[in-house]
């Protein structure tokens, strides 16, 4: 194909990608300009008022004070229980990847049956019952209670597997001959899917951020909240918390995910690619 | 010849020395709660009872109105994410391929940001779109075409369109992105043997690039159903938990938790675990298309 036409087909494309991407934009724009608004410009129909008269921090001081939700500590139990819950279901999903892929063994269809049913009947389905099992385990408000339940994961089992089924035979074999134990040859091929370790992380991290019935079910002390619990107490309409405040909590529980996605991404991509093709 | 002995009796061990914390956490925290809710089904409802009732909160539930309303609108729902969704996707991923090399990244970015954002603050930026009045849809679409204002989440005819955009708008980017990785990962000679058999660019999606693909969307099409039937999701946050008007919007996982905040916990199980069949029979549905494609 010649240059021009290239060129013209890229210029078409992104034309027709441009609704798509207005769609998607423009309400995080709307999200974003929000957090400078006082309640009566808030309020005003869209087109008139998209963009606040004056940008006053004001509503961000308020919610990093502390007025309304306790914020900091708020965040840092969100970054607590959901980098403890990417860590732990990494560990345990290479583990349990690196067992599927590697070995033959007694049980091994049955574990895997069980693996996909994990994916498709999540703990969330049963959280009643979860949740009161967790209060057994005498984790009840408390954040490894929500922490410890989302470090299983069927999916990341499944990726693991398919991620381990491409490291080249000839590595575990000259591995083995040198003499390494099963074990060792595990932490050796790590750093080869480093990558892979990567990209699961950041999913599971950014699915946890977002969890919200777990967190409701078990946490009660106000201190001990996640984000998406204090985010729908701000929103609560018998707060009367200032628009403003609600949405500089709103940028501030998109942040973390986005940055961390930006700086993953290309990675994940490549990882995906390259197991998708087999 | 004892050493290498012990050493085979080593290595028969560490598949499961590696599988240990995932078949321990496995039971902890999924098998355990789900015997739970099976027993629970079982249970009168009520906080701390234990009587035994047999399966009649089944039997309750096969007359219930309102759960066949849920049921009803849980496959809707779902279905409708993924014929809407799974194309769209394919066509945004084909076009982000189309464009400039370098742009690429930004824009699938772009498309993706609504499933970096928790549910719950994408509920709030629905609201604006969705309003009674003057929302954007009803602003920008519905007026300028002079028909008369459609109030989304009140109407009972609107609430589940509203129900599924609102999905399509939280996932079409994110499955965009897998499909894109996939695309990504076809192996050129593929394309290049269709255009030697001069194959036009439509037989090649067809013939090459979609077959190329299954495992993405098989991928896609499982997590939209377990987003639809089991996941606290936006569709959740949008009614405030309730089925909006004349139970239109109802969900089956919607109507697990009106139960439950009543504290009819045996009822609330009984429907949780009437969807498992269903489930099961998508288990078997992967597997078998798993092999398949292997």
């Amino acid at each position: 194909m010649s240059n021009c036409g290239k060129n013209w087909r890229g210029v078409l494309s992104l034309l027709l990608l441009g609704p798509f991407l207005l769609a998607v934009l423009v309400p995080f724009l709307w999200m974003v300009l929000g957090m400078f608004k006082t309640n009566t410009e808030f309020f005003q129909p869209m087109a008139k008022a998209f963009f606040p008269a004056n940008y006053d921090w004001q509503n961000v001081v308020e919610l990093l004070d502390g007025r309304w939700v306790p914020f900091w500590a708020v965040f840092a139990n969100s970054l607590f229980v959901s980098l403890g819950q990417a860590l732990g279901a990494v560990a345990l999903s290479a583990a349990a990847g690196y067992a599927f892929a590697r070995f033959a063994f007694y049980g091994k269809r049955l574990l895997f049956v069980l693996t996909v049913a994990l994916i498709l009947v999540p703990r969330q389905l049963f959280a009643v019952p979860l949740f009161s099992w967790v209060n057994e385990l005498g984790l009840s408000d408390s954040l490894l209670g929500v922490m410890l339940p989302g470090v299983v994961t069927g999916l990341g089992v499944v990726y693991f597997t398919q991620v381990f089924r491409q490291v080249p035979r000839e590595y575990f074999q000259v591995a083995r001959v040198c003499g390494a134990a099963e074990l060792r040859v595990f932490l050796t091929v790590l750093p080869l899917v480093w990558p892979a370790l990567l990209s699961y992380g950041m999913i599971h991290f950014i699915l946890a951020w977002h969890e919200h019935l777990i967190p409701m079910l078990v946490l009660t002390s106000e201190t001990k909240q996640t984000l998406p619990l204090a985010l729908a107490k701000l929103y609560d309409i018998s707060q009367r918390t200032p628009q403003g405040v609600q949405m500089a909590a709103s940028t501030f529980a998109v942040i973390p995910t986005a940055v961390l996605f930006a700086l993953c991404h290309r990675k994940f991509k490549s990882s995906l690619s390259d197991m998708l093709v087999h | 010849m004892p050493a290498a002995n012990q050493r085979t009796s080593r290595a028969r061990w560490t598949p499961f020395l590696l599988l240990l914390p995932f078949i321990l956490f496995l039971m902890l925290f999924w098998l355990i709660p789900l015997v739970g809710g099976v027993k629970m089904s079982l249970q009168a409802n009520g906080l701390g009872q234990a009587e035994y009732v047999g399966l009649s909160h089944y039997m309750a539930l096969a007359n219930d109105e309102r759960y066949i309303t849920a049921l009803r609108n849980s496959f809707t729902y779902t279905l409708a994410s993924i014929v809407v969704i799974v194309p769209l996707a394919l066509w945004l991923a084909h076009l982000l391929r189309a464009t400039f090399r370098r742009l690429r990244p930004m824009l699938t970015f772009a498309l993706l940001l609504p499933a970096l954002t928790p549910p719950s603050v994408l509920a709030v930026l629905f609201l604006m779109v969705f309003h009674g009045k003057n929302g954007l849809l009803n602003q920008l679409f519905v007026m300028p075409l002079g028909l008369e204002r459609i109030d989304w989440l009140k109407d009972p005819d609107f609430i589940l369109i509203g129900l599924v955009l609102q999905t399509a708008w939280r996932w079409t980017g994110f499955m965009t992105f897998f499909i894109l990785a996939g695309m990504e990962g076809i192996p050129r000679v593929f394309y290049e043997a269709a255009r030697l058999a001069t194959a036009s660019r439509w037989r090649q999606f067809w013939h090459v690039t979609v077959p190329q693909l299954r495992p993405v969307l098989l991928f896609v099409a499982v997590y939209l159903v377990v987003d639809g039937f089991s996941l606290f999701s936006g569709a959740f946050m949008l009614l405030g938990g309730s089925g909006g008007t004349a139970d239109a919007g109802l969900l089956t996982i919607t109507y697990v938790f009106q139960k439950s905040r009543f504290f009819e916990y045996g009822t609330a199980s009984a429907i949780s675990v009437s969807l498992l069949p269903l489930m099961l029979l998508l288990v078997w549905g992967c597997l078998f298309l798993r092999r398949r494609t292997a």
